[in-house]
């Protein structure tokens, strides 16, 4: 019974839990509640279509996806069940030139893609920076500064399936509009309970130790080298399928037909092999192949300057 | 647990990010590795605290968030949606219980009140001295009952935690704990809130340790890792940075003749944005992209030519 009555009074009480998101629970307990459910808008032509939605896993185990907003972008967002709404940092409301209404609580996007083809639209956004999305960036996560959270009122328009073996969730649009968030009946800035006060002051508490052990060192993220060589696996080892036109391998004599028998030394048993045993080179890296001839008893050793491309 | 990761090290100290393993690029790291916002008071708490209160226990051997695949069929949990719009699943912890859990997806750690942790025995009554957030470092359950779905041997962290508080405190029905990254990352979960149910099979994951690296972390240098991004297939394509366009695409600067990328119509000069359905916004991303993908499967790369949009299918072959 208790549950019914709390189910009657939806957006009265907004709390976000996910990331620590005691900040979001105060703004929650701004928000009012409105008359009723808005009526729901028009059926979404991309009902039960399914998005394979590519994301990034970091170092604290918080799942990043990509979104434009308005097309500006590529935003990196937490995605977050425990987040009420969808909430856009402030520098990345600036770079997407989305302009907060300073009288209004929340902010409508025309139009929020979601890396993996979903596609949101007019949807209210918070502009804000919750205390959690400074103290995780005080820190440098590698490659991942994090410019908001996808919660409640995105997901829910979703079924979302996530396998931490894979490379991607699934989303899948259901025939479900969660409600827009409400105005807010107080002053967002008055002042929270005590009790989060002292949790968003680990916001602060963060930047402080970013400052004690050194903000963590982004990832240099570099492209591998290319030699333009197709590989085939053969009965006798790995066969050069094709060296492709004006390519490294082809300028330093690699032919059709070779049989690879080495790479940096390195014994190749499969085609697979070989490109594992080159995954680390870098474009100008000179590559040694061992290789033999179509017919040839003798190997020949071959130097490739690696170029650029994939 | 043998942090090393399994990726082959190259030359020059190099680390070779090997296809398909993009999601986990940052795992290695573990910088801060599982430390949530919750536990990230915790592990200051414990930084500051001799290691002889609340530490987890020093690993032996086996690592001890070894995925436990306890169930072969999919399992259906049931969860109760919160005015807050959260999710609560009842659980049976060491078969007390039933105690309410918000399921978050956001959470790194799986957390219980110290209430619920006496009660289910996970700890003793006044076992250990509460330090911030009266956190009491990680302990283990040996069951989680939810639906039908039981998990063996799961790490919680036990802690009185203030939001989790208020919000059972609005909700006029407390809240017992929180269940996180630790939970759900054994399984395949699927989260449906039009049916309110969710559903987990069970798959190989390996969880990295809570707070274990931490201390080296902070003793260890600060250097930049150098990750070098392999493609899975060779496509005979080559990319810059899109000046005109920043964060649009890359430019395709060269198709080799030939080449599945000419084969697919690409030429030079096309803008790339998108690489079976992952937006190349940089160099970077093109590679990173391409390192996900197999030889032999035709994927789809949108190109913008002549301020047109087109899409389409190239099949890379094996090769480099």
């Amino acid at each position: 019974m208790a549950d019914a009555q709390i189910e009657q009074r939806p957006w009265r009480h907004r709390a976000g839990l996910g990331t620590g998101l005691a900040l979001v629970l105060a703004t929650a307990l701004a928000a009012a509640p409105e008359d009723g459910p808005k009526p729901e808008a028009p059926r979404d032509p991309d009902v039960g279509r399914a998005y394979r939605v590519p994301y990034r896993l970091t170092a604290t185990n918080h799942f990043l996806v990509r979104l434009r907003v308005n097309g500006k972008g590529p935003f990196n967002f937490l995605v977050d069940t425990g987040a009420p709404a969808i909430f856009v940092s402030t520098e990345a409301a600036k770079k997407a030139g989305l302009k907060a209404d300073p009288e209004a609580f929340w902010t409508t996007v025309g139009r929020l893609d979601v890396e993996g083809g979903a596609v949101l639209r007019d949807v209210k956004v918070r502009v804000e920076d919750p205390y959690q999305l400074v103290g995780m960036n005080a820190l440098g996560l590698p490659g991942a500064s994090i410019d908001g959270l996808l919660g409640f009122t995105a997901l829910a328009r979703f079924r979302i399936e996530l396998d931490p073996t894979k490379d991607r969730m699934t989303w899948t649009r259901l025939a479900f509009n969660p409600p827009d968030p409400p105005a807010p009946r107080r002053n967002p800035g008055a002042r929270p309970p005590a009790e989060l006060q002292a949790m968003n002051a680990l916001g602060g508490v963060a930047k402080f130790a970013a400052v004690l052990i050194g903000r963590q060192p982004e990832d240099v993220l570099l492209p591998r080298g290319s030699l333009g060589m197709e590989l085939d696996d053969a009965a006798n080892g790995v066969r050069v399928a094709r060296v492709l036109p004006g390519s490294p391998a082809a300028k330093a004599g690699v032919r059709d037909g070779d049989q690879l028998v080495r790479v940096n030394g390195r014994p190749v048993g499969s085609a697979k092999e070989a490109r594992k045993a080159a995954a680390s080179v870098r474009p100008g890296d000179v590559v040694g192949l061992s290789l033999r001839g179509a017919g040839d008893q003798a190997e020949r050793s071959c130097d490739v300057t690696a170029g650029e491309g994939f | 647990m043998n942090v090393t990761p399994t990726n082959p090290r190259g030359p020059r100290g190099v680390e070779v990010v090997p296809e398909l393993s993009l999601t986990r690029l940052s795992r290695p790291r573990k910088a801060w590795g599982r430390l949530s916002w919750i536990g990230f008071g915790l592990a200051l708490a414990l930084v500051s605290t001799p290691p002889a209160v609340g530490a987890p226990p020093a690993p032996t051997g086996a690592p001890p968030a070894a995925p436990k695949a306890e169930e072969k069929k999919p399992a259906v949990v049931p969860f109760e949606l919160l005015a807050s719009n959260h999710m609560v699943v009842r659980a049976r912890v060491n078969g007390a219980g039933p105690f309410r859990l918000i399921f978050d997806l956001g959470a790194p750690i799986t957390l219980l009140s110290p209430k619920a942790s006496e009660l289910s025995g996970v700890i003793k009554k006044g076992s250990a001295r509460p330090m911030l957030f009266g956190a009491r470092g990680e302990e283990r359950v040996r069951s989680l009952k939810v639906g039908e779905l039981t998990a063996t041997d799961l790490p919680v962290v036990v802690m009185d935690h203030p939001t989790l508080r208020v919000l059972g405190g609005l909700l006029g029905r407390p809240l017992d704990g929180i269940i996180g990254f630790t939970f759900f990352a054994r399984y395949k979960t699927t989260i449906d809130y039009a049916a309110r149910e969710m559903t987990f099979e069970p798959v190989e994951f390996e969880l990295p340790d809570l707070l274990k690296d931490l201390p080296a972390r902070l003793a260890g240098p600060k250097v930049a890792r150098r990750l070098v991004l392999a493609p899975g297939a060779l496509f005979g394509l080559a990319v810059a940075e899109a000046a005109d366009n920043p964060g649009a695409g890359v430019s395709v600067s060269a198709v080799a003749p030939g080449s599945p990328a000419e084969a697919a119509g690409l030429k030079p000069g096309d803008l790339l944005t998108t690489l079976d359905g992952r937006w190349t916004t940089s160099v970077t991303d093109a590679y990173a992209a391409a390192a996900t993908l197999a030889p032999g499967h035709p994927v789809e790369a949108v190109v913008v030519r002549d301020g047109k949009e087109r899409s389409l299918t190239v099949t890379p072959v094996e090769g480099f």
